[in-house]
């Protein structure tokens, strides 16, 4: 029997009855991963996880994610397990502290599998700019899993893990769970707290939840929701239940389709699938329309010039001074810097700090980073004045279906362009979603539904529509 | 040639917490105790912001007459350093919580340009190593910096003066420029033209007094480059105290760039009417009011000045002043008892006087009951003891007779028992009466009344 197979419903009901025990699950998720092979942890929790499992047996089945094993993105701090960012400079970081997320889980007694691996402080969209080599698709390993939270969505896909958490800077939740047929969650930006996230670009982080399915992912964003005083961009607005509107009448919603996120850029197998969908939508009775936001297309400059401005500041804190690596072979304090940093970090990451600081130096503050920011805010407002007026936004997540490992590599600019169609909601904070909702050549599609401020419930409700509908076979036969 | 001088300010804030964390904000503990994983700049954290660290720089607001930003936000300086953690520095480029204000000194107003709030570094000690100490990471400064409208290294001392007295009475900082509290960096240029010169700045100043001189001293020395036809070059000099001079340290590297950006970790703040009224309230009695009202006791000048420039006598003056004769507890205070204090390097608080015991002092020697002699014999062996000073008193036999009758009785017996010295008297010679007095304060072990005493004696030997 395959217990990690089955839905959390039915395990939580095992779990109760005691049929099985969260030891068991355990053993299950590390026999898989020894199984498939995906390199999607860098660091395994295997003996506390196993400890805190028996310990589990004492204790009583009082929630429904209880004894749950997850997977969490190895740039989110754990007390005493090995946090790397997949960054060389922190390959040997045993974080003190935990990060709201992380103490949110262990409150609901859910058991920390392991840490995944990433693109290198999450810079990336392939997994490949990971110092630990890069994590495989279950679904073809020749192929990317997408990132950078390339472990979080391998490791659930390959059903090692019924969940995990992953981070979405400019598309990191959204985009791999695309690629491996998942759905994953970039959260209202505030929803969920940044504190104990390896920042990236601070005002674009957020931790999201990757799952097999739309309620459950529904359940571990309630778990990690909610204001933290430790965070002051976190918000005060009340946590819903986020499952309360799955399975509601859908008939009455009005959806918008911006002609951008359809256009001749994107894949036409993808752009048919997300047709298929609105016709399906269309004949349920939701009204449909096709909408111009403004500013879409200079969303991959504004991610540019915001996410790296901000990367260049949050990265200068690897210094070799504190913690993390230090290199030996320094005369001076320059050198420990230049040295330290030299080895530390991969080329994709010195890239982005070379280009934040360009970007973020003297006059071009004004050329660059500071219209940016009045950039930012037009397509918010446009962003704004269509959600006055729709429930939701729907459209393709990404421009394609996962490509081929290696295939990226060579192009600096190129891999920004996967995250076309879902930096916009980062550079707006808006909540979105990326849903299977078809195959092309045997991969998964993903369609993105994006939502008003803190209406994450109602993403749900038109995922969990178009979910059952569909009702894709989204289980790997075989991981090979 | 004129003179152009600038004078920039940090104060450290003696907020309990640090301005981002909830470190307690101590940086004389023992190194590395007021620490978290915020002050160190560990992967994941994020900066708290510290509520009492915006009021207490909004008190300093409205005590330099600064314009308040309403909507003001943080911004992150970048730069690497040893003693900066998290290679960058929060602090407010862009919205400094005040701009425009002004302190007035004697006979011109200082113009300031603006004050913000920003966090300290950590401090490195320099031994073979190079050690931190992050007790200091995270503490909260207010920079002040002026318009370039001061003249001379007076002006500057007076404004430095004025501004530290300020800052110490809204009870925000401790201001000791010893103890690094309070640092002064000045920009001093002189210019043979209309326009400005080019810009010297002196670092490492340690007290307000050696800030003038430290003025002085750089507008001679420029003075006498030019008027040799030199160049000045932009550069930072510090002071060094041995020979009262400046040293050059460095010459400006072109434009340092600190990549400045709005700090995202930290949501824009709106200081609204409501917050600024609660401020207000909350304000204290500064020190040109304390001053007006001084000189409208009749207070004389330099009992002003020392009681205004030691805060806790001027605290426990305050709570004093309507209840006795404000003259006589202005001596008293800015007298024996600061000179007692001085003397045993101890504060007010930590002596033994108490309110109480001092007001029935001031009273004693408002009636004369004791005389001033008596009193600094008093004042000594209360603030050892802390008894009572009518007790003192008493047990020391000091209560001056003041009761005529008795004092006829020891006049009359000091007359008697001295015949050459009446006659003396009577012959017209004044030394007579001196030494009769002499020996009716011996008669009376001291605790006659001199004045009541000496009319007495004249009245009787007149009558002989």
């Amino acid at each position: 029997m395959r217990y990690l197979d089955l839905d959390i419903k039915t395990i939580n009901e095992k779990l109760k009855t005691k049929e099985i025990k969260p030891i068991d699950l355990v053993n299950e998720a590390f026999k898989r991963i020894e199984e498939t092979d995906l390199n999607c942890f860098i660091t395994l929790n295997k003996e506390e996880a196993i400890k805190q499992a028996l310990e589990l047996e004492k204790k009583e089945v009082d929630n429904i994610l209880f004894g749950i094993p997850i997977a969490i993105k190895d740039n989110i701090i754990t007390k005493s397990l090995k946090t790397t960012a997949a960054s060389h400079i922190l390959d040997d970081f045993i974080p003190v502290y935990d990060a709201t997320v992380i103490s949110k889980i262990k409150e609901k007694n859910m058991i920390i599998i392991g840490k995944t691996n990433m693109d290198e402080f999450a810079m990336g969209s392939t997994g490949e700019t990971s110092y630990f080599g890069n994590t495989l698709n279950p679904w073809d390993k020749s192929l990317v899993p997408g990132g950078s939270s390339s472990g979080s969505a391998s490791c659930v896909a390959a059903r090692i893990t019924p969940l995990s958490l992953g981070t979405d800077t400019g598309g990191s939740i959204r985009q791999p769970s695309s690629f491996c047929g998942l759905v994953g969650l970039k959260p209202t930006y505030g929803r969920v707290s940044r504190y104990g996230i390896i920042a990236f670009a601070s005002s674009l982080d957020q931790v999201g939840p990757i799952t097999r399915n739309v309620y459950e992912n529904a359940l571990l964003l309630n778990v990690i929701s909610g204001y933290d005083k430790n965070d002051l961009t976190s918000s005060k607005e009340q946590v819903k239940d986020y499952t309360s509107l799955i399975g509601q009448d859908i008939s009455n919603l009005k959806i918008a389709v911006p002609n951008y996120y359809m256009s001749d850029t994107i894949d036409k197998t993808v752009r048919q699938a997300v047709l298929n969908v609105i016709d399906l939508l269309k004949e349920k009775g939701c009204q449909i329309d096709y909408i111009d936001i403004d500013y879409l297309e200079y969303a991959i400059p504004l991610y540019q010039v915001i996410a790296l401005g901000e990367a260049s500041s949050n990265l200068a804190r690897y210094d070799g001074v504190r913690y993390g690596l230090k290199v030996d072979n320094f005369k001076n304090i320059d050198e420990l810097y230049k040295n330290t940093r030299t080895e530390g970090f991969g080329n994709e990451v010195k890239r982005r700090i070379m280009i934040g600081s360009y970007i973020l130096s003297g006059e071009n503050a004004n050329i660059y980073y500071y219209k940016a920011l009045k950039v930012r805010k037009a397509m918010t407002d446009s962003f704004k004045e269509c959600l006055a007026k729709y429930d939701l936004i729907i459209g393709p997540t990404n421009t394609d279906v996962a490509y081929k490992l290696g295939t990226k590599q060579d192009d600096a600019l190129k891999s920004f362009y996967d995250d076309l169609l879902t930096i916009p909601v980062n550079m707006a904070g808006l909540p979105a979603l990326s849903l299977p909702v078809g195959f092309k050549n045997k991969l998964p599609i993903g369609m993105h539904i994006i939502g008003n401020y803190f209406e994450e419930d109602k993403i749900y409700q038109l995922a969990s529509f178009i979910e059952k509908e569909l009702n894709l076979d989204l289980n790997i036969k075989e991981v090979k | 040639m004129k003179p152009t001088i600038g004078i920039e300010v940090h104060v450290e804030l003696k907020s309990m917490a640090k301005v981002f964390s909830l470190s307690k904000n101590n940086f004389n503990d023992e190194e590395n105790t007021n620490i978290n994983v915020i002050d160190l700049g560990y992967p994941g954290v994020l900066p708290r912001l510290n509520k009492g660290v915006i009021d207490d720089a909004l008190k300093a607001c409205l005590a330099l007459n600064f314009n308040i930003n309403r909507l003001m936000h943080f911004d992150r300086k970048n730069y690497f350093y040893p003693d900066l953690p998290k290679g960058y520095q929060i602090t407010q480029q862009d919205t400094p919580i005040g701009y425009d204000g002004y302190v007035e000194i004697e006979n011109k107003k200082i113009y300031l340009e603006r004050m913000h709030i920003e966090e300290d570094t950590c401090k490195s000690l320099h031994t073979t190593d190079t050690l931190l100490n992050f007790n200091r990471a995270g503490v909260p400064l207010l920079e002040i910096v002026t318009k370039p409208c001061i003249s001379s290294g007076k002006e500057a001392v007076e404004y430095l003066e004025k501004l530290r007295e300020t800052l110490l009475y809204l009870g925000i900082s401790d201001v000791k420029i010893e103890e690094g509290s309070m640092r002064c960096d000045v920009n001093v240029s002189v210019s043979d033209t209309d326009e400005l010169g080019t810009k010297v700045e002196v670092k490492n100043i340690g007290s307000i007094s050696n800030v003038g001189v430290a003025i002085d001293y750089e507008i001679q020395r420029q003075e006498e480059l030019l008027a040799n036809g030199e160049v000045i070059i932009e550069q930072t000099r510090r002071f060094d105290d041995k020979t009262k001079t400046t040293i050059l340290m460095r010459y400006k590297e072109t434009g340092n760039d600190y990549r400045y950006f709005p700090e995202p970790d930290i949501p824009y703040v709106y200081i609204d009417d409501e917050w600024i009224e609660q401020i207000k309230k909350e304000m204290p009695v500064l020190t040109d009011e304390l001053k007006d009202k001084y000189i409208k006791l009749g207070i004389n000048n330099n009992n002003i000045k020392t009681i205004i420039a030691n805060k806790e006598i001027c605290n426990f003056f305050e709570t004093v002043v309507d209840d006795v004769n404000p003259n006589i507890a202005a001596n008293l205070l800015t007298g024996d008892i600061l000179s007692y204090l001085n003397k045993h390097f101890i504060k007010l608080e930590e002596s033994k006087l108490t309110k109480d015991n001092f007001i029935k002092l001031v009273e004693l020697l408002d009636k004369k009951t004791i005389s001033s002699k008596q009193c600094k014999e008093v004042i000594n062996i209360l603030l050892d003891t802390g008894k009572d000073v009518l007790d003192i008193v008493k047990e020391n036999k000091m209560e001056q007779i003041s009761d005529n009758s008795l004092v006829l009785d020891i006049v009359t017996k000091v007359i008697n028992a001295n015949p050459d010295s009446v006659k003396d008297f009577k012959e017209g010679k004044d030394r007579a009466v001196k030494y009769l007095m002499g020996q009716v304060m011996k008669e009376s072990k001291g605790q006659v009344n001199p004045g009541l005493a000496n009319q007495v004696l004249i009245e009787e030997l007149k009558k002989l």
